[in-house]
């Protein structure tokens, strides 16, 4: 009985134990669960890099705005044509001045230093172009030495750089030059940062076009005039176009008008806001186009040219859009770039012939179009890197391609007399498209 | 990555099946260890997968994992797992250590947008805590582990085209830099699984 009583005692004694062992892991277990994740934290650590600004006095930047000798072409922007020659942007640094006498043989024979350059027109002996935020007035009657003769200053303040230390950004209307300093450049500089993903945004603002595109101009040929006859043809991604003695302009948001009957001295004479996101202007008659990454803003000028008025707009969905036009079309090129977050790659052509009621008429399907130039029926447009592409558009409902140069990586192009003047990555391009169906590379710059 | 975890599963288990059919009198057996799994950190919870194959002497348990851990950033965690059992029951208590590399093999979605060239460097991992095993006889036996675990995500990507308004002058020209994001996750890891 006692042995009994013994071993019943053991086996309770063993049960205990065993509920023991049990019960207690587990609710340490349980207690761990619960309290050591708030004890967990995550470390995240940013680098990046910081910029700092290289500045430099406005008068002193000015003096070094003037010709100089030829530099290799390393990032082409805008173009134009002034008779013989071909004005084609260096992206921030200046103007190239190409000698086009004879197209298969075009030379680079000078460079227009205008640091923070993006932009020009020409009409006559004047050249209109960007410096920062000044628009700067050349007298370019001898291409090869041109001083600039004239500055508005601070009149695209979106490409402004300027700090004013005595009152504040862009507070001080002195415009005194030796006062105002000018972001010449960037130094740059590793850092590390703690860095908490609850409490940060990263803002991208992104409403650029055609920033590394190319641009506008005239077509020069041996039988051309010298610099010095009316207005340049601007191409497609242009921002600066002239139509009778008035220089339209678009920055980021708006459209800015100068009086230029006076063409050394151009004088602002309204500004008008159209849309967050601006690209390009076309001039085609009394009629501006303009690009912007939600749509088609056309504005008529016949009755006051120097205050346009918005006649008509046709919006898309968000891309990065060139546009140019004739009396009854608009053809307009969508691309994806990430600067316009968009996400088509097609031509549209939208039936203008009310300014007020326009719609699409038709689109057809691209792979990165960028500029484009329209010359009787036939529509080049520039397709990035699937090339140059001709489309035949007498029948506007019913385009077709004609034929495809698939040898560079294409922005912008200007055509004139059976000559194709084709701004590419790498450099300038021309074809002779005298007989389209056979349309040949003349040379390459 | 998918093709790296079917191998390593295809290897470890023809050795498994190899050294089972030689070594049933030998004191060195070999195991599978598959589990399933809970992350806790500060980012919330996550789901996670494991499976460790190697051999037992004894104690002693050495072998070779691989995971899938959605923890912040999808990743295929690959170690080498240390274990070693305590008392003499056939249920054992159990301490483990895992060290290894941690692959990224990020999702689209957790992905940075609107960047380019975003890549996910491999990182450091590793896994400590005890666990009890449960002898359930030849079907093998369950497992369930509480530890520490921690791994090491590096992610770098090139800032967009960065403008504002028109104009590449006005603001730092940052459409080249490189931004980096190191993260060092730390979290708890309950686990529960099979052993065969």
């Amino acid at each position: 009985m006692q042995r009994l009583r013994l071993f019943s005692s053991q086996l309770q004694n063993n049960r205990m134990k065993k509920k023991f062992y049990f019960r207690y892991p587990v609710c340490f277990i349980a207690f761990l669960v619960l309290l050591l994740p708030g004890c967990m934290k995550d470390k995240i650590r940013k680098t990046y890099q910081i910029t700092t600004p290289v500045f430099e006095t406005l008068t002193k930047l000015r003096e070094s705005i003037k010709s100089q000798p030829a530099i290799s072409i390393m990032a082409p922007g805008k173009i134009t044509v002034a008779g013989k020659y071909i004005l084609l942007a260096e992206q921030g640094k200046g103007i190239h001045v190409i000698d086009n006498s004879n197209p298969s043989t075009p030379r680079n024979v000078s460079f227009i230093n205008i640091p923070g350059n993006e932009d020009l027109a020409i009409t006559g002996n004047t050249l209109y172009a960007d410096s920062y935020g000044d628009l700067v007035t050349f007298d370019i009657s001898d291409p090869l030495d041109v001083k600039a003769e004239n500055f508005v200053t601070n009149i695209f303040p979106d490409h402004n750089n300027y700090y004013y230390p005595s009152a504040g950004y862009l507070t001080d209307t002195s415009h005194n030059a030796d006062s105002i300093n000018i972001i010449i450049g960037w130094t740059a500089r590793d850092t590390t940062v703690d860095y908490d993903p609850s409490g940060s945004y990263i803002g991208y603002y992104n409403s650029c076009l055609n920033c590394a595109a190319a641009p506008a101009t005239y077509i020069a040929n041996a039988s051309a005039p010298a610099i010095g006859t009316g207005v340049a043809t601007n191409g497609s991604t242009a921002r600066f176009n002239i139509l009778n003695s008035f220089l339209y302009t678009v920055g980021a948001t708006s459209l800015t008008t100068f009086d230029i009957s006076q063409p050394s001295r151009p004088s602002f004479t309204s500004s008008v806001q159209i849309d967050p996101h601006v690209e390009t202007i076309y001039t085609l008659k009394n009629r501006l186009f303009i690009g912007t990454n939600n749509g088609m803003y056309m504005f008529d000028v016949q009755t006051a040219p120097a205050t346009p008025k918005l006649a008509g707009e046709f919006t898309h969905l968000r891309a990065c859009d060139p546009v140019i036009a004739d009396d009854n079309y608009a053809y307009v090129t969508l691309n994806d770039a990430s600067a316009c977050m968009g996400s088509l790659n097609q031509l549209q052509i939208v039936d203008i012939h009310d300014l007020g009621n326009s719609f699409l008429v038709t689109s057809y399907q691209l792979v990165h179009p960028e500029g484009l130039s329209k010359d009787g029926d036939d529509l080049f447009i520039c397709d990035g890197t699937d090339g140059l592409k001709i489309f035949n558009v007498a029948d506007v409902k019913n385009i077709h391609l004609v034929k495809q140069l698939k040898n560079a990586d294409v922005h912008d192009i200007v055509t004139e007399n059976g000559l194709a003047i084709v701004v590419a990555a790498d450099g300038i391009y021309q074809y002779d498209y005298a007989d389209l169906n056979n349309i040949h590379l003349i040379s390459k710059l | 990555m998918k093709y790296l975890m079917l191998f390593i599963l295809l290897v470890t288990r023809t050795v498994i099946s190899v050294a089972q059919q030689k070594g049933t009198a030998a004191t060195c057996q070999f195991h599978s260890i598959n589990s399933i799994g809970l992350l806790e950190g500060s980012a919330g919870s996550a789901f996670q997968l494991q499976t460790i194959n190697g051999a037992q002497y004894k104690s002693w348990f050495g072998g070779i994992g691989l995971g899938l851990d959605y923890y912040r950033y999808r990743t295929v965690p690959f170690f080498i797992d240390l274990r070693k059992e305590f008392g003499k029951n056939a249920n054992k208590l159990f301490v483990y250590s895992d060290l290894g590399v941690n692959f990224g093999w990020v999702t689209d979605k957790q992905k940075t947008q609107y960047v380019s060239d975003d890549k996910f460097a491999n990182g450091f991992y590793s896994d400590l805590g005890f666990g009890y095993k449960v002898n359930l006889g030849k079907n093998g036996g369950l497992v369930m582990s509480l530890g520490y675990t921690y791994k090491k995500v590096i992610e770098s990507y090139k800032l967009p085209l960065y403008l504002y308004g028109n104009s590449i002058y006005s603001e730092p020209p940052l459409n080249d830099q490189t931004v980096k994001y190191s993260y060092s996750l730390n979290r708890i890891t309950i686990k529960i699984g099979w052993e065969f």
